[in-house]
């Protein structure tokens, strides 16, 4: 058998690196595949929106006629309406990182971790879409709540507060999918976690009543929670222009700067689960 | 780690290709300490064809895996394209494309969005791309499928669009796992000579795992026999084969072949080269006559059930060097 190395020394210069797509190129690249997948499922856009959208419509008037409201300024109604995205959101998620098993078990994510981009971008692409997804079904269901009779006092800086606590729990969400998903090999082991991860935390964040009609130490628990900051945010914006649920977290005089110290909550989760997915992700997908 | 530094000239007494691929000491340790790839180490010159033959679990696809960088090395160095596949693996990814042993494409998007998919993601110009894909759709008969949902191809030609796709980034290195496995004879044939005619019209380096010898003798213009993690062999298919001879003689002897090696070594027949799997001997006839095995045998009083004469494969050469059969792997 012949030894032999192939000689060092003709070996011409090391050739210029080719061509890698930008990061805006890729990531618009891996979306649009997102898009593409999801918009051929309509299940993933209609099932998770299913609940929610019954719960808002039926279940909130109803609510409100037996329970006599919230004997306050809010719109009792309107205050569970926004609370259903508490629902919403996290189904949403949690549909949407189901694909990121799918394309695990099909093969397809083995032809993506082949490609010249970051795998970071692989997470990101996937959050885009989720994050478009998600508004779509909150449009949906805030339209057809305001259908259906519910009053948002919308203004400028309500949008503006909405829109940031909404996208920062959505990205949160979906980092925690993307994590699990990574994380747990079968759909059905996935599919089981989504009680846990969906609904739990919808009945500890004040989703159905305010944080402070529970017991003290589950309402401390509740306070941790980003689902928790996120909604009083939202109700903040369209239902609650006092800030009585931000109150009822903080305990300050400035409704303001509760609003600035939830929503930065709700970033930190957003930033930090993100980095987590993508590590995690990144780990996990090349053995 | 047990590394073995084989290497091989592509042509000894010619002029000398440049190594595309280079790999050294490359090792794979799993979690829960499987052993898949044991420090191995090759060079791949540009344009070459190079095979890695090995039964399942060999360490084959691990080594593409690394290689293409969808599987973390445990340890050593790989390069493609002078690139580190482990400090630099977004330029090593953008010189390679990888067809894996699995269906990797998008079932439910049709055959031509996998492939603008592939060709946005390697950044090909969408102008260059439109002319790939319509040189590729052609070459490789995607004519009348490319505009369907992948979900309804055949496994031959969702192979043959896996091959276009990682064809449409012009890759340097092109990485083919057991590209036939599963596929009937015909289309395997066919896949083999489509392979061939990449070779001739990209002039790309191809690294091709496979377990069928015959595809390795076909394509290959180097070959590394992988077996358990380490290469136990790498040269020319040719120059594997002069090892063993012109000829083997090959005998049903029982349930204990070893024993009637050694009963022909104890006669005086040189059996360094010949091996015994199961009940059947090979003894390659290259430093004596079938006529001299069998009255050694006589003499010894062993029987033999079957008899027969043929020329060497790469099979013999697994053989010779494991003792395992890549058959029943």
């Amino acid at each position: 058998m012949s030894t032999t190395t192939l000689p060092r020394e003709v070996r011409p210069a090391l050739p210029a690196v080719r061509r890698i797509p930008s990061a805006a190129g890729a990531l618009v690249t891996l979306a649009k595949r997102r898009a593409s997948l999801t918009s051929r499922t309509p299940r993933q856009i209609a099932v998770p929106l299913l609940g929610p959208l019954l719960l808002a419509l039926i279940a909130a008037p109803a609510l409100k006629a037996a329970t006599g409201g919230l004997r306050s300024h809010i719109d009792y109604a309107a205050f569970i309406d926004i609370g259903t995205i508490a629902l919403l959101v996290p189904l949403s998620c949690i549909f949407a990182g189901l694909s990121v098993i799918i394309d695990r078990e099909q093969g397809a994510q083995r032809e993506l971790l082949a490609a010249p981009v970051p795998r970071a971008y692989l997470v990101l692409g996937n959050l885009a879409v989720a994050l478009g997804l998600a508004a779509l079904q909150v449009t949906v269901l805030l339209a057809l709540a305001a259908l259906r009779g519910a009053h948002f006092a919308i203004t400028a800086s309500g949008m503006a507060w909405f829109l940031a606590a909404a996208v920062l729990i959505t990205v949160f969400t979906y980092a925690v999918a993307e994590t699990l998903a990574s994380r747990i090999h079968k759909q059905e082991d996935y599919i089981a976690a989504i009680p846990a991860v969906a609904i739990l935390p919808f009945f500890f964040a004040g989703a159905l009543f305010p944080i402070s009609a529970m017991p003290a130490a589950l309402a401390t628990i509740a306070k941790f929670l980003p689902l928790t900051h996120a909604l009083a945010l939202m109700r903040y914006a369209f239902v609650d222009p006092r800030g009585t649920g931000l109150h009822a977290i903080w305990g300050m005089s400035n409704v303001t700067t509760e609003a600035w110290l939830s929503l930065g909550v709700v970033a930190v989760f957003a930033a930090a689960l993100t980095a987590i997915s993508i590590r995690v992700f990144s780990r996990s997908a090349v053995g | 780690m047990t590394t073995h530094a084989i290497h091989a000239k592509l042509e000894p007494d010619g002029p000398v290709s440049l190594p595309i691929v280079e790999v050294s000491g490359l090792r794979k340790t799993y979690s829960g300490g499987v052993e898949a790839v044991k420090g191995i180490d090759f060079e791949i010159a540009a344009g070459e064809v190079f095979g890695l033959l090995g039964p399942n679990g060999a360490g084959k696809s691990t080594t593409i895996g690394m290689l293409s960088t969808t599987i973390a090395p445990s340890g050593g160095a790989a390069r493609l394209a002078g690139f580190d596949v482990a400090t630099q693996p977004i330029a090593a990814r953008s010189v390679s494309s990888v067809v894996f042993q699995d269906a990797v494409v998008d079932r439910n998007l049709s055959g031509r969005a996998n492939l603008v998919l592939h060709a946005r993601l390697w950044a090909v110009a969408p102008r260059d791309a439109k002319a790939q894909i319509a040189d590729l759709v052609d070459a490789l008969g995607l004519g009348e499928l490319v505009d369907r949902n992948v979900g309804s191809y055949s496994g031959g030609e969702r192979r043959r669009l896996e091959i276009a796709r990682a064809l449409i980034s012009r890759p340097r290195v092109l990485f083919l796992d057991e590209p036939t496995v599963g596929l009937d004879p015909r289309i395997r044939h066919e896949l083999l000579d489509l392979i061939g005619d990449v070779r001739e019209r990209e002039e790309t380096t191809i690294l091709l795992t496979t377990h069928y010898l015959d595809e390795a003798q076909r394509l290959c213009d180097r070959v590394a026999i992988i077996n358990r993690g380490e290469i136990v062999a790498l040269d020319r298919p040719d120059a594997l084969l002069a090892e063993i001879g012109e000829q083997v003689l090959e005998l049903r002897v029982g349930d204990d072949a070893s024993r009637a090696r050694g009963a022909l070594a104890a006669q005086g027949v040189p059996v360094d080269t010949a091996f015994a799997v199961g009940s059947t001997l090979t003894v390659p006839l290259h430093h004596c006559s079938a006529g001299d095995v069998m009255a050694a045998l006589d003499r010894a009083g062993v029987v033999a059930a079957a008899v027969s004469t043929r020329r060497p494969t790469l099979d013999d050469v697994y053989l010779r060097l494991t003792g395992d059969s890549l058959a029943a792997a």
